[in-house]
């Protein structure tokens, strides 16, 4: 079947901003490139060291764990002129960052609805 | 001679069952009361007559009595009541085949019986009765609805409700139609309905009676039309009666007392279906077009998909911030000081142009939304991604659909259902949200495949329901689109007289 339809595979919409440099850096867009590359080495060496406050950080969508790969994949891209203007633009412009959990946790479908088919007669 | 009253009380109740089947107003309550009193008439004189040659040494001609005139008016009791909730799928199977009278082909009711048992037969105990209702559904040629309403309780059984709600939804498509399974089947769909509080759907599909209706079925479709609000639904005491025919009492009491009183909670259904869901107060019409753009496009990327609005919101944002003149003069500036290369400004919209098409044309296809009437950079764009990208994947579905024809590849036919079934289903989304001139292009594949298809399982396969299923709906298609040489072969292939286990049917074809 080949109907057009978004696949969890997929990256989500919205995950590029949450994704994007600065935010992963948790630094202002008009950040330097020094204090772009101190903050880099800052967050890796707590992530070396496992300090909880280096794990997350916050994005307009809510909380996201935060990578050693991330880390370096955010100050690379942030080093190149052209993918920081780019992420310049997002960032910018985007809301403010917020600390609450991104996603909800995942609701566990209420037994309601099986309950009720089945005390109808069609499930278990 | 002694027997021949209780055949005409036997008659008599087929008549009530069969009657009630094409109403839903006011005499499906005085039928099925006729049936129920019929019915107990039966057994009382069945029964008395077995305890009498009982009583009378005759043990042994008590048995034959009680199959053959105290069971069968109990039957579909048997079923519901004893059989189904033990998950005894082969006894649901005979009593069903044998014992309730479900006309000609009672073989279809067994299997059905036996498919909804396995759907409360525990899971870990399910693996046998899977394995041996597949068998035989597969052995049974041409496919049926019966075939197809197993099929859609096995995967309900599974747990695979979407693939079981697509099955029991396409069973109309099948012109062979055995009333006690149709019944069985807009039951199921009943329940789910009203499991999942989607009321307005069950209300529309009473509206259309698709399906005879069980006691179940009228009743949970009575509480879909007083809470949809629907004109002509029934009123308190005819509620009640609907109630008290139906099965369940104790467990739909509440929906019944929930009704009456008045107090309806809100369901999804009576939301809205436009209802913007963003918050658009937290988006100053003061700030600059790129922050509100942005803003909406975050809104519609929640776990809750977006609404039509909303969607088109997002869109005309982009456009407006993509188009202003504060947005090009910014990132100009901006790269300059960067030291960006030349034309990082020019290039950097262009990526972020097909980033936001790329995000807008994911969320569209998740929510099944069309592309908005939109003139701007995101806009345009995206009307040309959602109307090529269906188009392809489409003609792609049906392309290999049609291939196995050259192939050689024979499956089974219930198998062949499914993967029609999926591509009808992408199909009618896919002209739900591209309109009129997307559903002329997507049609003359469609036809061509189809066509083929269609001949090809009539011809070699002898599978008439499934040809002619989608010779039908191809040639209501060509009739949407006025494809006049579709209409002419459509009409002369749904002309022919379908070979099925209920005997030759002809259907009615609208005129041209």
């Amino acid at each position: 079947m080949t109907a057009t339809t978004a696949t969890s595979d997929a990256p989500r919409p919205g995950d590029r901003i949450a994704e994007n440099p600065f935010f992963v850096l948790a630094l202002s867009p008009e950040a330097t490139r020094l204090e772009i590359e101190r903050e880099a080495q800052k967050l890796l060496g707590m992530l070396e060291l496992g300090f909880p406050e280096a794990q997350i950080y916050a994005t307009p969508l809510g909380s996201r764990p935060r990578s050693a790969e991330l880390v370096r994949a955010a100050v690379a891209a942030l080093r190149d002129p052209y993918q920081r203007l780019v992420a310049e633009l997002w960032a910018r412009h985007a809301p403010p960052p917020i600390a609450a959990p991104a996603v909800a946790e995942a609701t566990t479908p209420t037994t309601d609805a099986s309950s009720l088919r089945a005390r109808l007669g069609w499930g278990r | 001679m002694y027997y021949l009253p209780y055949f005409l009380f036997a008659k008599l109740h087929q008549l009530a069952i069969d009657a009630r089947r094409r109403t839903r107003t006011g005499r499906y309550l005085v039928y099925s009361v006729l049936a129920g009193v019929v019915a107990a008439l039966l057994f009382a004189v069945g029964a008395a007559f077995a305890v009498l040659l009982v009583v009378v040494g005759l043990w042994w001609l008590a048995i034959p009595i009680v199959l053959f005139m105290a069971l069968p008016p109990i039957a579909t009791l048997a079923i519901r009541h004893v059989a189904v909730p033990l998950g005894w799928y082969r006894v649901a199977y005979y009593l069903g085949a044998t014992f309730a009278r479900a006309g000609k082909d009672a073989a279809a009711f067994g299997y059905v019986c036996a498919a909804w048992a396995l759907t409360r037969r525990r899971r870990d105990r399910a693996g046998d009765a899977e394995a041996w209702l597949a068998r035989h559904r597969d052995a049974r040629l041409p496919l049926g609805d019966a075939e197809v309403v197993t099929t859609g309780l096995i995967a309900a059984a599974r747990g695979d409700l979407i693939a079981a709600r697509q099955l029991m939804a396409s069973t109309p498509m099948i012109v062979e139609a055995h009333p006690a399974v149709r019944e069985l089947c807009g039951e199921w769909l009943a329940v789910d309905a009203a499991t999942r509080g989607a009321w307005a759907e069950l209300a529309r599909s009473a509206e259309t009676a698709a399906f005879p209706a069980t006691p179940l079925t009228w009743f949970l479709e009575g509480i879909a039309a007083r809470k949809a609000r629907v004109e002509g639904a029934p009123g308190d005491a005819e509620l009640l009666g609907r109630w008290l025919l139906a099965p369940h009492r104790l467990t739909t009491r509440a929906l019944l007392d929930e009704v009456r009183t008045g107090i309806v909670p809100p369901t999804p259904a009576a939301v809205p279906i436009d209802a913007p869901t963003i918050a658009e107060a937290e988006l100053p019409p003061d700030r600059p077009p790129l922050p509100r753009a942005i803003t909406a496009l975050l809104a519609v990327s929640g776990d809750v998909l977006p609404t039509r609005i909303a969607f088109a919101h997002a869109v005309a944002m982009w456009d407006a911030a993509l188009g202003d003149g504060a947005t090009r003069a910014w990132l100009a500036l901006r790269a300059t000081e960067l030291d960006a290369p030349l034309g990082a400004a020019d290039r950097a919209l262009r990526e972020v142009t097909t980033m936001v098409v790329d995000d807008l044309a994911a969320l569209a296809d998740a929510a099944a939304l069309g592309a908005p009437k939109a003139a701007g950079p995101v806009g345009d764009a995206l009307a040309r991604r959602l109307r090529h990208g269906r188009l392809d994947s489409l003609e792609a579905g049906f392309t290999r659909w049609a291939q196995r024809r050259a192939d050689g590849a024979v499956r089974l036919a219930i198998d062949e259902w499914r993967e029609f079934v999926a591509l009808y289903s992408a199909y009618g989304a896919a002209v739900a949200v591209g309109g009129t001139e997307l559903r002329r292009l997507a049609f003359q594949h469609a036809w061509t495949c189809g066509n083929k298809m269609a001949a090809w399982l009539w011809n070699a396969r002898n599978e008439y329901a499934l040809s002619h299923a989608i010779s039908r709906w191809l040639y209501d298609e060509a009739l949407a689109v006025g494809d006049t040489e579709a209409i002419d072969l459509g009409y002369r292939n749904c002309q022919l007289e379908i070979p099925t286990r209920l005997g030759r049917i002809t259907t009615p074809i609208a005129q041209r």
